[in-house]
């Protein structure tokens, strides 16, 4: 218990400190994002003293950027289910690590909701009123006590998730299915419900006509998975570029040994590789001499190449001793997709399924390797144990293929569809029907008795969902500059229409009929600005963490070896 | 390849001297930069006091602990106007339920009933925050999107016109009490939707919620001139009210809880307010509502009920 405890801390200390270690564009971002956050701080100082008389809002629009943001973010936090989908309900394993980087943008987000709101309140001194037992929460009444209910929930479902396999990767064991998938599946479902409570918060309200209509959850529900993946597709790309240890060159050089006749394998090298490998014992003895024919045991030096990216042959390789890096070329590019230290394998998916190498191998430090030809490995995944540990490790790989962003590239086009055909069955509604209610909507889409401000807003916003949509039904958008066009003008439009074009224009004309308009003042902005880079921030120092920890670089193998963040991180020292 | 060996200079004495001072200045630069960005929060004032914030919910304060906390709003009225109010905790009447009743053919748009009931709520002055809003309607038309917000008052009445006056309807379904989180207001059994001002915590839901625009949100620190306080108090009522919370109008509860008419019907120069008790059937509401053959609820299509009445005498 105690060394549980120990260890654990022991963790959280390492990633901490790794947080704080980069190279100098690692500062300069994270530089950058602090003072952007202070300046919204200092924003925000000066709204508690002075009051929301700082803002644009008044008693007419009495809700304004801060809500447009947190709805829009709300989306975002349930988009990262979309990733899950795939992985856990399809099983496809492109996608697998990938989850966890969707997930962490969820919790980033979420934190910037709560944030969002924070700043909206008059009185964030009572939050505590909130709070069930001490304080009165009019639960299930009001749709804001759902939605306190289900935000911090998904936090916490996200921070779990994230946290447990993160740590279960850390320490190289095989994570307990009871121990998460039933939070995944909770989550999918609350990733739903976050949004779709979201939007009952405005849909609830009789009294603004606009928002008074049942299309606007599933509105909701389309943009934020357009509007998500969108978001995460870029951020898989900087991900991808920011974690690349190098040029692609690093991969062409060294010494190829991976073919070296080396020494006959005996038994005392699987009793070696059993030491490491626990499930190894329970392979019989008969099991393990026929493995021996054909298997053999070779050395490599730092900086030879075990197996090239690209090459073909039958062979699977386990390390004895040392230490063996995987990079894959992306692009120009290397990245470290796992770390292989005693024990481990690679090397086997080709192996096993007969087709080219996916990555490169290279020997990091002085290392004894068990080579294996295919019939062998398979000999060994006879016994049950060792099956199931190799085929949990081969998902265990940190890869952002463009076949992984062309998937969510699939969910963003459906969405963007989706979304828009709902935007015409809503201005089909407002405008064909014609009634009194459809003054906000006028508002908004074509001005109302001479008050135009959000007419350029609104039609930005559906020209960029328009290209978009476009876009990305074309092939074109499969080469990777579109896509990122296609996904940079969905974000921008949705973050309008959902913002701006849907939180204000409820508000206008009031329900009185007169006609306020809003305009965010500058302290406002800069409190908005500040909750993005605070939020971006957070976002960064999660995957600052989640990196290296799947790609093998920080482990609880390597703890105490001269407390490694610089060399264990491949951003940290570009070559 | 990226060499394992790390860079030997790391462990030299002069490298870890400079590392660590670098560290300690980075700390330092950071904590003052944090320190400069909260610097506003020095003219925070008294924002909240431990009192304040550790108050209980309004309905589960015994008697005792009500009389402290009116013992500490009449401290804090009188530091801060230099007057001592006398601030009560008035409570429903058994058989009573308020409605109002406003005769729309006499109303003459002047405006008389805003500015009462201001200087009686002690709403804020500057800026000014006004409890009812008096529409300038054309002949013929119920459609408030055709109203005029903004109507001179020296013009009144004006021909072709009539003018509707908007307050509080304390409905009998409020939207605006369904979907506070925090219960921060409720309706009480005379009818009257109330807020407790120390409970509210400003996220102006309540505000959206509203079909009539009745709410008001102190945006800012209210103004309120010494001289204009009104002393007498309630605290559902007119106590003065903090930045950051939600008020409206409460049929002057401070007055007719305790057997008065509110402001707005007293000052009204032509009687087209009237105010009573809907359970009594011989009240002068009681007997519009049976007289009259039309009487109005604003926005009726809602559902919300109001318990304010608008009627035509001809």
């Amino acid at each position: 218990m105690i060394t549980a405890a120990r260890n654990y801390l022991v963790f959280l200390r390492r990633c901490t400190r790794i947080a704080f270690v980069g190279d100098w564009r690692y500062y300069a971002w994270m530089g950058g994002l602090t003072v952007i956050a202070l300046l919204g701080l200092n924003a925000y100082a000066k709204q508690l003293v002075h009051g929301l008389a700082t803002t644009g809002m008044s008693d007419e629009v009495s809700w304004g950027v801060y809500i447009a943001n947190f709805t829009f973010l709300v989306g975002v936090a349930a988009a990262a289910v979309m990733m899950v989908i795939p992985v856990y309900i399809y099983d496809n394993e492109e996608l697998h690590d990938l989850v966890i980087f969707g997930e962490l943008l969820a919790v980033a987000a979420i934190i910037m909701c709560l944030a969002f709101v924070t700043v909206d309140l008059g009185r964030p001194d009572r939050f505590w009123h909130l709070i069930p037992g001490i304080g009165q929460m009019n639960f299930p009444k009001s749709m804001l006590s759902w939605d306190v209910i289900v935000l911090n929930g998904y936090l916490l479902l996200n921070v779990y998730i994230c946290g447990y396999l993160l740590y279960c990767r850390y320490q190289k064991r095989k994570p307990s299915t009871w121990f998460y998938i039933p939070f995944v599946f909770l989550a999918i479902v609350w990733a739903i419900s976050i949004h779709t409570v979201t939007a009952f918060l405005y849909v609830g309200l009789g009294g603004r006509p606009f928002w008074n209509a049942s299309i606007v959850g599933p509105r909701f529900l389309a943009s934020a998975f357009t509007a998500g993946p969108a978001l995460i597709i870029l951020a898989l790309q900087v991900i991808r570029r920011v974690t690349a240890s190098g040029s692609a060159a690093e991969l062409k050089g060294g010494i190829d040994v991976g073919g070296r006749p080396g020494r006959p394998a005996t038994l005392a090298d699987l009793e070696l590789l059993a030491r490491e490998l626990p499930e190894m014992a329970d392979v019989p003895e008969a099991d393990r001499r026929r493995a021996l024919a054909g298997a053999a045991v070779i050395e490599a030096s730092p900086g030879e190449v075990l197996l090239r990216q690209g090459s073909a042959s039958p062979h699977a390789f386990f390390v004895l001793v040392g230490r063996v890096v995987v990079k894959k070329q992306e692009g120009d590019l290397a990245r470290i997709t796992r770390t292989a230290r005693p024990g481990d394998q690679f090397g086997e998916v080709s192996a096993l399924h007969h087709t080219s190498r996916e990555a490169t191998a290279i020997a990091e430090e002085q290392s004894l390797i068990l080579r294996l030809p295919d019939t062998a490995l398979k000999v060994l995944l006879e016994t049950r144990a060792m099956h199931q540990i190799v085929h949990s490790r081969m998902s265990e790989r940190l890869m952002i293929t463009d076949r992984s962003l062309l998937i969510l590239r699939g969910i963003v086009q459906v969405s963007m569809i989706i979304n828009v055909f709902l935007l015409v069955c809503e201005v089909f509604k407002e405008f064909y029907s014609g009634t009194t209610h459809s003054a906000s909507a006028k508002y908004l889409f074509v001005g109302l008795h001479g008050h135009h401000a959000l007419v350029p807003w609104i039609w930005t916003a559906i020209a960029f969902n328009l290209i978009a949509m476009v876009l990305l039904v074309l092939p074109l958008s499969r080469s990777l500059k579109w896509l990122d066009v296609a996904c940079v003008l969905s974000i921008i439009g949705i973050w309008i229409e959902k913002g701006m074009g849907l939180v204000i224009p409820g508000f206008i004309p009031t329900p009185l009929g007169a006609i306020v308009e809003y305009l965010p003042s500058v302290n406002e902005t800069l409190v908005c600005l500040g909750i993005w880079a605070f939020g971006l921030l957070c976002y960064t120092i999660l995957l600052r963490m989640a990196v290296p920890i799947l790609q093998g670089r920080l482990t609880k193998a390597n703890e105490g070896q001269g407390d490694e963040p610089d060399a264990a991180l491949p951003a940290a020292t570009p070559h | 390849m990226p060499a394992p060996v790390p860079p030997p200079d790391r462990t030299s004495d002069a490298a870890m001297g400079r590392r660590s001072f670098l560290r300690g200045a980075a700390a330092f630069g950071g904590l003052t930069a944090l320190a400069a960005s909260l610097a506003p929060l020095r003219e925070l004032g008294d924002f909240t006091s431990t009192e304040e914030f550790l108050q209980k919910y309004y309905k589960e304060m015994t008697p005792e602990e009500m009389a402290r906390v009116l013992a500490r709003i009449e401290r804090e009225v009188k530091h801060q106007y230099g007057i001592r109010p006398h601030v009560r905790d008035l409570k429903p009447m058994d058989g009573v339920e308020f409605v109002y009743c406003l005769n729309l053919t006499r109303c003459i748009g002047c405006r008389k009933c805003v500015h009462a009931c201001v200087a009686e709520n002690n709403q804020s002055r500057n800026p000014e925050i006004q409890y009812i809003r008096v529409l300038k309607m054309p002949h013929g038309s119920m459609d408030v999107e055709k109203g005029d917000h903004n109507y001179k008052d020296a013009q009144v009445p004006d021909k072709g016109f009539f003018y509707m006056p908007v307050q509080c309807q304390q409905c009998e379904n409020p939207p605006c009490v369904k979907v506070c989180p925090v219960n921060a207001t409720w309706q009480e059994k005379d009818g009257i939707t109330v807020i407790d001002y120390d409970w509210c915590i400003g996220c102006r839901y309540c505000e959206a919620a509203c079909p009539y625009f009745a709410r008001r949100f102190n945006f800012t620190k209210p103004e309120i001139p010494a001289e204009r306080l009104n002393p007498e108090m309630a605290y559902l009522g007119n106590r003065p009210r903090k930045q950051g919370v939600m008020e409206k109008c409460h049929f002057c509860i401070q007055r007719t809880r305790a057997g008065k008419y509110p402001a707005c019907l007293e000052v009204c120069p032509v009687g087209a307010r009237k105010f009573g008790n809907i359970l009594d059937p011989e009240s002068e509401v009681s007997h519009i509502l049976r007289e009259k053959r039309v009487f109005i609820q604003l926005k009726e299509e809602m559902g919300t009920s109001p318990r304010f009445f608008y009627y035509f005498d001809k």
